[in-house]
């Protein structure tokens, strides 16, 4: 087609162009409408996730810290106490760190990778101070004489593991392994294995708090959407309720109810249900975690499974009864299919907030009440190990993604529905 | 990257930047405990310096002010901490180190500030408030013949059944575990700190006492988190005894009458300090603000509203001089102080640098320990 042929617009230019204009123009205006959002999201999400990320694999402090012991290091097997070499490049990196006065982070730092660090590379700072160190003699001699952990090969091979630059040893960390001198995975003593058993634990949690959401919630969000307005709208503020209430409030009245002294206790007494002396435990122990969570929880399910709810039309179950179906057939059939969208976003909403709860736990759950998230809490606030805290948000974060994924490939995500 | 995440953060202290301007502003735990650090010493120094001091609460732990001063925008100029916290701060390098003599004023009597405080400080970076203690308490309708008197009692299932409420971490239960399966403290306990540095099997020994006390059928553990719960666990009759922090159990006991009682016996001394934040925003202020909180008479002023002992020993004189102190004119504080002569028989100091090198290791342990109850 040659360019005479074209059609032109008013203003003379080919319409196709000018289409084209509009089209961009358009598009730039769609993008200026949404990019408050956007930038909103990478401020308070992409970002700090970017960020989280590299502290979690970032350990180039003490690279640079330590230069010439990592250099000497290199030909040491980790097999036996390092050579003579090891310690005086130690001691020379230390002198230096002493000197601009930032020694205190490297104990820190090492603590992290092996307890009683900080407190031995104390020992060592009184001495460089003071001047006690004899430089023309064997340095390791005089080192291994400060504390018997410098005898011990294990302080040495801790520092050896710290070398590299970028490290996965914090994920490794929250799943009890480590890299060994060797550059293999290994598991930590059997004793310290903390982390596995705290994220199945989580994950248990946060799955039976969601199915217990779900079996409460699914018929009261049933009778809301049925009931006449005037009963409805009554019984969805009590649903709402909680909603208003502080969270610590509610856990310490589920507390008063259900501790062995409590209401809830005292009640089975009076009707006889239960012995005086024998009465059931219902707090400091899973079932309180479980109570607490669910009532503290429940709102979310609630809330999509009854928007969902409404928009279904009563003359459906009608008709499945109508063609036939007893009444749970036609539940079965008709209602329950319609309802899986709603289904959907609140387990995931239940079981994702489920999943990071620390505070009501560690208030009602006893032994059983420390969760993951309190011991991201306890690096975050204690240990000021922020990249382990890190990694374990991080692995977290991914664990939820990949819940997300299977219900993405079992239900589709398309069919989540907030209302 | 690093630029902008700095931007973020200072963006985000903003606002509280220009609200707090002028004025020294104390980071401190909230509730009681505050109450009688602003009636005891903070409204007194403010007055008497004419300038403003803010109080705000936190939970403790140095992860906000790390969080502050890496974005470059410090609101806090003092902070109410743990010794751990002032170790571990000091060597991040967060706050000032002191001079003790020179940067705080001397006992009436002339005693340099350094041999007046109860004892040396753990860090440069640190000067003490308060001394507290983990004591037990016990409820006194579940025993009708004798009553707890030991810390081995605490552990006596047999004459003392029951179950008990513990700190839900390690810190101080071993401590009191391996006192109680007859290991000798040691002056301020420090045969008990060396044992477990030094010594294998003695952390182990220490759990094994502790998840045998959760185990037995006639004792059993609820684990405590929050200070406010070991009197409320006793007086609702789901512990018969408790350890806690001294000063929760005599506002329940004294200040409310609630039918319990401490016992003294392998009591936990510990400590509470201020340490200066340093770049704060107004850390010439704050320094004055500090050293005058921390002189003799307005220490011994906070204890009028609360049974912690002030850091300094000449207060105590003021204490006994003007007894009965406590505020409701009639209770005398004296043998409710932690460092009371018959409250110290036998103690030990909790000792931060153990807790800060071993804490994470050991908090492993316990943990596991933990999971492994039935």
């Amino acid at each position: 087609m040659s360019s005479e042929n074209k059609i032109l617009t008013t203003d003379g230019l080919p319409l196709e162009v000018s289409l084209k204009k509009a089209e961009k123009r358009n598009k730039i205006k769609a993008f200026l409408l949404v990019a408050p959002l956007l930038l909103f999201l990478l401020i308070t999400y992409i970002f700090p996730i970017g960020e989280m990320f590299t502290r979690s694999i970032d350990d180039r402090m003490i690279t640079n810290m330590l230069p010439k012991t990592f250099e000497s290091m290199k030909k040491w097997d980790g097999k036996e106490l390092p050579p003579e070499e090891v310690y005086r490049s130690f001691y020379e990196d230390y002198k230096i760190l002493a000197e601009k006065k930032v020694h205190g982070k490297l104990g820190q730092r090492l603590n992290k990778e092996k307890n009683g660090f900080n407190s031995i590379l104390k020992r060592l700072f009184r001495k460089v101070k003071s001047n006690q160190i004899d430089e023309s003699k064997s340095i390791k001699e005089q080192i291994i004489k400060i504390h018997k952990h410098y005898r011990n090969v294990d302080y040495w091979r801790a520092i050896k593991r710290t070398a590299p630059p970028y490290t996965i040893n914090k994920y490794l960390k929250g799943m009890d392994m480590y890299l060994d001198e060797d550059g293999n995975v290994a598991q930590v003593s059997e004793d310290r294995r903390i982390h596995r058993i705290l994220w199945l634990r989580t994950l248990e949690i946060a799955l039976f708090v969601t199915i217990f959401c779900f079996l409460m919630g699914y018929p009261i969000a049933h009778l809301l959407a049925t009931l006449p307005m005037k009963y409805s709208n009554l019984l969805m503020i009590c649903v709402l309720l909680p909603f208003w209430t502080s969270l610590l409030v509610r856990t310490a009245s589920w507390m008063i109810l259900l501790q062995q002294q409590g209401l809830v206790n005292d009640f089975f007494v009076m009707i006889g249900l239960v012995a005086d002396d024998s009465r059931p435990e219902m707090m400091y122990n899973k079932v309180g975690t479980y109570v607490a969570m669910t009532q503290i929880l429940l709102p979310f399910m609630v809330l999509p499974l009854y928007s969902v709810m409404k928009t279904i039309s009563p003359s459906l179950m009608r008709a499945g009864k109508s063609l036939g179906g007893t009444p749970f057939v036609a539940f079965w059939k008709v209602y329950f299919p319609l309802t899986i969208p709603g289904i959907g976003a609140g387990c995931l909403l239940v079981f994702i907030l489920a999943i990071g709860y620390y505070i009501t736990p560690a208030l009602v759950g006893g032994a059983s009440g420390t969760l993951i998230s309190n011991q991201i809490a306890f690096h975050m606030k204690q240990t000021l190990d922020w990249s382990f805290a890190s990694a374990m948000g991080l692995m977290l974060l991914t664990g939820v993604l990949v819940i997300y994924w299977i219900y993405n490939k079992l239900v589709g995500v398309d069919n989540i529905k907030l209302g | 990257m690093r630029k902008l995440s700095k931007l973020l953060l200072a963006l985000s202290f903003v606002v509280s930047v220009t609200s707090s301007a002028f004025a020294v502003t104390v980071a401190s735990w909230g509730g009681a405990y505050t109450e009688s650090q602003k009636l005891g010493y903070g409204d007194p120094t403010a007055k008497a310096l004419g300038i403003e001091i803010n109080w705000v609460d936190y939970s403790g732990g140095l992860s906000e002010i790390k969080a502050q001063k890496e974005a470059g925008a410090i609101t806090w100029d003092i902070i109410d901490l743990f010794a751990f916290d002032t170790i571990n701060g000091c060597d991040e390098g967060l706050f000032v180190e002191f001079d003790f003599d020179k940067d705080f004023p001397a006992a009436p009597d002339g005693t340099p500030a350094s041999e007046d405080f109860f004892t040396g400080m753990p860090s440069k970076c640190a000067v003490g408030n308060i001394l507290y203690s983990w004591n037990y308490a016990f409820d006194t309708r579940a025993f009708s013949g004798a009553e707890p008197k030991t810390i081995k009692d605490f552990f006596d299932t047999k004459k003392f059944p029951g179950k008990r409420a513990i700190y839900k971490s390690a810190l101080t239960n071993l401590e009191i575990a391996l006192a109680a399966d007859g290991v000798k403290m040691g002056k301020g306990g420090d045969r008990l700190y060396r044992f477990m540095e030094e010594k294998d099997g003695y952390i182990d020994r220490a759990m094994n006492k502790v998840k045998a006390l959760c185990e037995d059928p006639n004792g059993g553990c609820v684990f405590w988190s929050a200070g406010a719960q070991p009197p409320e666990l006793l007086v609702a009759g789901e512990v018969v005894m408790a350890t806690g922090w001294n000063g929760r159990f005599f506002n329940a006991e004294v200040g409310e009458g609630a039918p319990i009682k401490q016992v003294w016996d392998g009591q936990g001394l510990d400590y509470e300090y201020f340490a200066l934040v340093k770049g704060g925003p107004d850390e010439a202020n704050a320094k004055k603000a500090l050293a005058m909180m921390t002189n003799t008479e307005m220490l011994a002023g906070s204890a009028k509203y609360i049974a912690y002992a002030p850091w300094r020993k000449s207060s105590l004189e003021i204490i006994k001089a003007g007894e009965p102190w406590y505020k409701d004119g009639k209770t005398e504080m004296m043998p409710q102080m932690p460092t009371a002569p018959a409250n110290t028989k036998n103690y030990f100091l909790v000792d931060p640098f153990f807790w800060a090198d071993y804490g994470t290791e050991i908090g492993e342990k316990w943990e596991a320990m933990k999971a492994g109850l039935n």
